[in-house]
């Protein structure tokens, strides 16, 4: 059963003639143990495709099932409750709290979700292969902008999640940074059976992929 | 509070310029406050020193006592317990040479009434003839000493200061005590007329005599002159100064949390339920008003200290606790107004398209 399944999802936004669909009959699935990679222009839909798939928008059409769970069918508490536990976001926009130092952030998570996250050890064995252990004293304001993302990759990574659904994530490293992340996010879905979904226009990553779609004008297609 | 006391800690400057409001206004609040009670004090310390329950004044005095006068055919027809002690009030300038001036009340009391055994007294003693005086400590921070010799009025006697008497005061102005007879010399009536009124620590005392009428010692405090305007102005300046502090510091929170919204947006995107951040808004809220109620009130305990003697500041507890409360409260209706952005801070504003 994949861990991730978008079935006949549609996304309109706007009415009548300012109406435009941003997703068009999209199905997509993603197994525990796989990366997929949706490469696409920008404008295609790709993020709302992402925020689809994590709950945090609901489709116009279809339906969106995270580990057997119909998302529709959850009220917005439990959409929380398993975007906290089962899914990690890494985000375009890096997804830190700027008055948090790096070990704070990690901190934060276990404040709120006391359990499943990653044992000390792992975590400090996390940074090491991101190359960000020497940062846990710092303000992300204090970081540089592949420093900042990879810790952001870090923090989704902390909670453990089943599924993570990735932004960009290599849009600000460069070459050797982009294979340290495409080889962490392969061995997370080889080792540890992670559901992998990274969007992306950066076609360094396509090595890393199980499976890539192509994303156009809101519509998806198996590369 | 995790990430309440982390932003705080981080943003110093922009926290504590909002603690530093909070301190300005319930430093006013808090001073004001203790203003209106000290005024409030001085106008009814002598009369809440008697410990009274009623007041028996003339029926055309208009509940006044200074416009009071009972004749003794009226006293006559009253049947006065240990509990009722006789008062005659008026106002006189008190002088002596190379002293200062002083407006002041003087009541005249019978010894062997219980307003006389009321009163106390903390150097001296309480005056056993009519050309002795007991009088208010302010006299005292004005230069007078026991033993001077004080002319009231323009009477060609002279009074002894043959004891001071602590927060002893009376519409505002300090209380020379004497005896019933020194009264009616300086308002210049005959012994036709036994005193302005009667006060009672009883609850059963109610005269049906004619042109007589008793009133509740409450009742009669609100009809000292300018009392009830004096603190309903103050009341609304303190109510005024709430409201004002209230849209202030809710402008303020609401400013902040819109500036966080990103950061909240991306929280909820990661699944951090909204009661966290809401509690946090309202934690923060919390954190920074008690800082500067903390800060506030040493600025005012501080003043206290300051300000000369004559100043009327005074303070009770539940009056105080009132107000911090209020100001308090203040601070969490001010954070509970952004709680509706919070909770519906958008994820999706966060992630590009």
């Amino acid at each position: 059963m994949p861990a991730l399944i978008l079935s006949h999802v549609t996304k309109t936004f706007g009415h009548d003639t300012n109406e435009v669909t941003v997703l068009k009959d999209v199905n997509f699935e993603a197994a525990a143990g796989e990366v997929s990679l949706v490469i696409g222009p920008s404008g295609s839909g790709k993020s709302t495709f992402l925020t689809i798939a994590g709950g945090i928008q609901t489709p116009t059409a279809g339906e969106v099932q995270v580990q057997s769970a119909n998302l529709h069918q959850l009220n917005s508490k439990d959409r929380d409750a398993l975007r906290l536990n089962k899914i990690g976001f890494i985000l375009q926009a890096y997804n830190l709290v700027p008055y948090l130092t790096v070990q704070d952030q990690f901190t934060l998570v276990d404040r709120v979700k006391p359990q499943g996250n990653l044992s000390p050890a792992a975590l400090r064995e996390l940074l090491m292969q991101l190359g960000i252990e020497r940062l846990t004293h710092q303000f992300p304001g204090e970081l540089s902008g592949g420093q900042t993302q990879r810790v952001a990759i870090a923090w989704a990574l902390y909670q453990n999640p089943d599924i993570i659904l990735a932004d960009e994530p290599t849009a600000a490293l460069d070459s050797d940074r982009v294979k340290v992340v495409g080889r962490l996010l392969h061995d997370l879905a080889k080792q540890h059976h992670k559901a992998i979904v990274v969007v992306t226009h950066d076609l360094r990553l396509k090595e890393f992929a199980d499976k890539t779609y192509a994303i156009m004008d809101g519509q998806m297609t198996l590369a | 509070m995790f990430l309440a006391l982390k932003e705080i800690r981080h943003e110093k400057l922009r926290y504590g310029l909002i603690v530093g409001m909070v301190v300005l206004v319930s430093y006013l609040v808090f001073v004001l406050s203790g203003l209106a009670y000290g005024l409030a004090q001085q106008n009814t310390q002598a009369i809440t020193s008697w410990n009274a329950r009623s007041i028996t004044l003339n029926d055309d005095a208009n509940e006044s006592l200074s416009q009071s006068l009972l004749t003794t055919k009226t006293t006559k027809a009253l049947t006065l317990s240990k509990h009722e002690a006789y008062i005659g009030q008026t106002g006189v300038v008190a002088k002596e040479k190379g002293r200062a001036k002083l407006s002041a009340q003087f009541v005249g009391v019978d010894r062997n009434q219980f307003i006389y055994d009321r009163v106390a007294v903390t150097s001296g003693h309480k005056p056993k003839r009519a050309n002795q005086i007991l009088v208010d400590d302010s006299f005292r921070d004005n230069g007078y000493h026991l033993g001077d010799r004080v002319q009231l009025n323009s009477t060609s006697s002279r009074y002894r200061i043959v004891g001071f008497t602590h927060n002893a005061k009376l519409s505002v102005a300090p209380v020379i005590y004497g005896t019933l007879g020194t009264w009616r010399t300086l308002s210049h009536v005959t012994a036709d007329f036994k005193a302005s009124g009667v006060v009672s620590n009883s609850a059963t005392f109610k005269p049906k005599t004619a042109g007589l009428a008793t009133l509740s010692m409450s009742k009669f405090i609100n009809k000292l002159p300018g009392y009830s305007a004096q603190n309903t102005t103050f009341t609304f300046m303190i109510a005024f100064l709430m409201v004002i502090a209230m849209v202030v510091i809710a402008v303020f929170l609401y400013i902040l949390t819109m500036q966080k919204l990103p950061n909240y947006a991306v929280l909820r995107a990661q699944g951090i339920p909204a009661r966290v951040l809401v509690s946090t808004t309202i934690s923060q809220a919390l954190i920074l008003v008690v800082s500067g109620l903390v800060i506030g009130a040493a600025l005012t305990a501080a003043t206290v200290l300051a300000l000369p003697a004559g100043v009327p500041m005074s303070f009770n507890m539940p009056l105080l606790s009132g107000v911090t409360g209020g100001i308090l409260l203040t601070g969490v209706i001010g954070a509970l107004i952004p709680v509706r952005i919070i909770l519906h801070v958008d994820p999706v504003s966060v992630i590009g398209g």
